[in-house]
């Protein structure tokens, strides 16, 4: 049985077939990556799967419970925590704060200085959010899902805005989380440096649903991944 | 906590102001105490919790018209403790709160100026519902109602006079202001903050941000219920001058002129005002409200966090480390750092 099932999910947005007919299957303790040009619906993909929008067809099954439709509230108790691709903290608490936010759900506050050291703001613990560097903010949230306690995380672009150096980091602490503590790993990113420094299997997406899966190598290699991303087209495009 | 010693001080003020301003003022003053009241539940409601109320007076005048009618006895002659009165109060305005803010904040919800508008819109039905509903008094209201009476261990004593009405008064709202103080500043509070700066993350987080709102949106219509009962007793009759607009805008002119993200600040606004517009009206007449205007823009304008609350906030402002390093210095991946933080 599949960790997370996602059974053809379509969701539209008048006209527009922002997730059309989306499957994949996610094994326990899996790291995976997604990615696609803009706008191929990886964001509403997450919304999908965390309860934000409900789609028009298909299933989202998590742990063999299917969820599709369920509150964002409910779906995140299940142990299923997402970063937003904008940094998604508590700007008027601070660092600590938002973790115990995190955490008070979850028992999870004698670990949060824990969390503050991987997260690198032991200095800054009590520090206000608003005022961190981007890329702390970035790092705040992916502490505040640790804090969480999820046995699923899903990253929307947690490197979006950061130095190379900070990106590495990331994908260090990505790759911590996944093996260290066992937690699933959906990630989306555009940065192929990134993705293949963590070296998981990869998905493009394309208008809605995956074109193509296979590991870094496979995939660069592709023609129609090539096609999709350089815009060599060898048919028509179909805009 | 330098912040509930700064209640502690004010509260004191208060407790011995009878002594200085004699008994006219000392009936006033009880007034004006209960309007802070009303101002408290706003500043939870709107400062705290991010929701702007633009009709609290609709909750005052619910728990209001409720404290009338029991203390009359018009349900049951027999049953006319102010006790029952005041908690019913409370209770039928919390409860009128839970089932409108269900409307209000169930699925997306509303927010920003469109809750205000409704929330106003709504106040104003309820003022011209009470002018037509002639079971209670409509345009006239309900007159004779009876003040405050206290009863224990078999001995009842029924406050006629200012003074005891003042300290009694000055007690209840003491204890709802410590009390909302003590909430806040416990993990409710931090979820409140939360809720106001990112009601998404909070959601994505297991937190059910409707229970939450609707947590905050009932006690603070409990504590403007208490604060409408209160003072029905006082004034002995309920209009329907207190449900609607005019007391509903009132309330969010004091609490923004205070300071909406503090309690004492928005309850020390309400107080300020009420003087000052007793003073300066008998001075200026009607020329008193264009000075109101202007310390309202100023305040809006100039202080946006209310102009009590910004040098209330300079006096017990916590010390905050400033990020100025960068997020992270060339390191290996995974660096042995002892743990260098208080924790």
């Amino acid at each position: 049985m599949p960790f997370l099932e996602l059974k053809s999910l379509v969701r539209n947005f008048g006209g527009l077939k922002a997730v059309n007919g989306f499957s994949l299957n996610l094994e326990e303790g899996s790291l995976n990556a997604l990615v696609g040009p803009n706008g191929c619906g990886k964001s509403t993909l997450f919304n999908l799967i965390t309860g934000v929008l409900k789609p028009d067809a298909g299933r989202v099954i998590f742990k063999g419970q299917d969820i599709t439709g369920w509150p964002p509230h409910s779906i995140a108790r299940l142990g299923i925590g997402r970063k937003f691709q904008v940094p998604a903290i508590f700007d008027e608490l601070t660092v600590r704060e938002n973790l115990i936010v995190a955490g008070k759900r979850s028992n999870t506050l004698p670990l949060i200085p824990e969390i503050l050291q991987q997260i690198r703001l032991v200095e800054l613990a009590d520090a206000l959010a608003g005022e961190l560097a981007h890329g702390q903010k970035q790092w705040l949230e992916i502490g505040i899902l640790l804090a969480q306690a999820p046995s699923l995380i899903l990253l929307d672009e947690p490197t979006a805005g950061m130095t190379s150096l900070e990106t590495r980091a990331t994908a260090d602490l990505i790759l911590n989380i996944n093996q260290k503590r066992n937690i699933t790993v959906l990630v989306i990113e555009h940065d192929m440096g990134f993705i293949e420094y963590l070296g998981c299997p990869l998905h493009v997406m394309s208008k809605g649903k995956i074109l193509k899966s296979g590991d870094f190598a496979t995939i660069r290699e592709d023609a129609e991944v090539k096609a999709l991303y350089f815009g060599q087209s060898r048919e028509p495009a179909d805009a | 906590m330098r912040n509930s010693l700064i209640g502690i001080i004010v509260f004191g003020c208060l407790a011995v102001s009878p002594a200085f301003i004699g008994d006219y003022w000392t009936g006033q003053l009880s007034a004006y105490l209960v309007y802070g009241l009303l101002a408290i539940s706003l500043s939870l409601v709107w400062g705290y919790g991010g929701i702007l109320c633009f009709g609290q007076a609709m909750f005052f005048g619910i728990g209001g018209y409720i404290m009338a009618v029991f203390t009359k006895g018009m349900i049951y002659p027999d049953l006319t403790s102010s006790y029952l009165g005041l908690l019913a109060a409370m209770a039928g305005s919390a409860m009128f709160a839970l089932a409108l803010g269900f409307f209000l904040f169930a699925g997306r919800g509303i927010s920003g100026a469109y809750l205000a508008i409704i929330t106003l819109a709504i106040a104003l039905v309820l003022e011209r519902l009470m002018n037509n509903w002639y079971a209670l008094g409509g345009y006239n209201g309900l007159l004779n109602v009876p003040p405050l009476k206290l009863v224990a261990f078999g001995l009842s004593y029924e406050l006629w006079d200012k003074l005891p009405t003042f300290y009694i008064i000055l007690g209840i709202v003491a204890a709802v202001f410590f009390a909302v103080t003590l909430l806040v500043n416990t993990s409710y509070g931090l979820l409140l903050t939360a809720i106001r700066t990112h009601p998404d993350r909070l959601s994505s987080l297991g937190y059910s941000v409707l229970n939450l709102r609707l947590s905050v949106f009932s006690l603070s219509a409990a504590i403007a219920g208490l604060a409408g009962a209160l003072f029905v007793t006082l004034d002995g009759f309920a209009s329907p001058t207190l449900i609607g607009f005019t007391l509903s805008t009132e309330a969010l002119i004091w609490v923004a002129i205070g300071g909406k993200e503090m309690l004492l600040a928005a309850f020390l606004g309400a107080i300020f005002t009420r003087t000052a517009e007793s003073w300066l009206s008998e001075i200026f007449g009607d020329y008193w409200i264009l000075i109101l205007g202007i310390a309202f823009m100023v305040s809006v304008v100039l202080l946006p966090k209310g102009l009590l609350a910004t040098p209330f906030e300079r006096l017990t402002r916590r010390k905050r480390v400033r990020p100025s390093s960068p997020a992270i210095a060339p390191s290996p991946p995974d660096p042995p750092s002892p743990p260098s933080g208080p924790d």
